[in-house]
């Protein structure tokens, strides 16, 4: 297990034990788990998922950021997130995330296509 | 021989005064611990935020690789100061010990041949400012909302990089009052460029047992961290000023109740004393003019 913390700039958005999470990397998509070797990245603005036993547990927009990895604990510092699980493509666009990132023209095409195409399931 | 009218109304008007610094400070009390616990929130990113970058400039030897942004121009000539005040007054020593402190500084500035250049936050830096002679260069107040508050550092920060890159500006510090605690509040300089390494030092020891991968390359990675952690750090010393007003007002306040007592206390025997003396008085009259007939 590892130590997943979620970070905003305005406070800590959630702390908790997974098995592995999947962010998305500024030059690809990685996976993070317990023993990953030290490593320092940027965030694209995609998907972030939590996954156990192979499955997907929960699903997270993120419209950028930093992630910072050792050993056991996995600290992401992101601009903005939103829960999947609460949007979907009938509402995304009430959703705070797509009223905020509106206008911004690469991170709003993201959420749109994160959310009407979630690349897991 | 005060007058016992005159009394009543200054009894009444500082009992009302009583009641509008006891109000304030309850205000300000709750005001404080919402204050605090976002000071204290928004922590936890700015840490992270500065571990990171410090491993990240620590990691890259050679400091002549890193950009100016990160390691301040040779030979600086400007200096911006940016002076984190309050929007509004009542609030004992909070701006002017900050103003003071501000002085002291542009002065030591002046004296190493630098010239200052100020952008103020906060209604009262700005009417002050406003009357000297230094360069203010922007203005920012209104921060009565978290969101605004944020807002209003996005905006800071562009400014700065805006300037910095235009040559404009050299060198970037922050003043602001530090909330040490409830009854103590300490102007506080910090240096946006050059970057502080205070706090990286300590952390540097953190870090030599893990040594970092980045992705993308150092460079991009700074790029993108650089205005991010301007971002972070004035947001920062904007919500530490904020929970120091509402920790100075509270104090103040509570000084003003508890004076206004006092007073309250003192006229209540002057005006007692006043009625009584009224009284003996009229009776040493009416005495006096029985025995007469």
């Amino acid at each position: 297990m590892i130590n997943l913390k979620v970070v905003s700039p305005q406070k800590v958005i959630f702390e908790k034990e997974v098995e592995m999470a999947v962010l998305p990397g500024a030059e690809g998509d990685f996976a993070a788990m317990p023993n990953h070797s030290p490593f320092i990245s940027s965030l694209r603005p995609g998907q972030m998922v939590i996954m156990s036993a192979n499955k997907v547990d929960e699903s997270f927009f993120v419209s950028g950021g930093l992630v910072m990895l050792k050993e056991k604990v996995c600290e992401v510092l992101v601009d903005q997130i939103e829960s999947l699980s609460d949007v979907n493509s009938s509402n995304y666009q009430q959703s705070k995330t797509f009223q905020e990132l509106e206008g911004n023209e690469t991170a709003l095409g993201t959420f749109e296509q994160v959310v009407n195409n979630p690349p897991y399931k | 021989m005060p007058n016992l009218k005159e009394l009543k109304n200054r009894i009444s008007s500082v009992k009302s005064t009583r009641k509008i610094t006891s109000a304030m400070k309850m205000v300000a009390a709750s005001k404080l611990r919402r204050a605090q616990d976002l000071a204290e929130s928004s922590r936890v990113y700015a840490d992270s935020l500065s571990f990171i970058l410090s491993s990240l400039a620590g990691n890259t030897k050679n400091s002549s690789d890193l950009p100016e942004i990160l390691t301040g121009r040779e030979n600086s000539k400007i200096s911006l100061l940016i002076i984190n005040s309050s929007d509004r007054g009542l609030c004992g020593g909070f701006n002017s010990n900050l103003f003071r402190n501000a002085k002291n500084w542009i002065s030591e500035q002046q004296e190493k041949g630098k010239s200052v250049k100020i952008i103020t936050v906060g209604k009262k830096a700005s009417s002050f400012y406003r009357k000297t002679d230094l360069d203010v260069i922007a203005n920012f107040d209104d921060l009565n909302s978290n969101d605004k508050q944020l807002q209003v550092s996005e905006e800071i920060k562009n400014k700065i990089m805006e300037l910095f890159e235009n040559n404009e500006i050299d060198e970037v510090s922050i003043l602001f009052n530090k909330f040490v605690s409830v009854i103590a509040q300490e102007p506080t300089y910090q240096s946006l460029i050059p970057l502080s390494n205070d706090e990286a030092d300590e952390e540097m020891t953190d870090t030599s047992n893990a040594v970092f991968e980045f992705e993308p390359d150092k460079n991009e990675l700074l790029e993108y961290l650089v205005p991010r952690n301007f971002l972070t750090q004035i947001y920062r010393s904007v919500l530490e000023s904020s929970a120091s007003e509402h920790a100075a007002r509270m104090t103040s306040m509570d000084n003003a109740t508890r004076n206004a007592g006092d007073m309250i206390d003192g006229l209540t025997l002057t005006y007692n004393r006043t009625r009584q003396a009224f009284i003996t008085k009229e009776l040493i009259e009416i005495i006096s003019g029985a025995e007469a007939v």
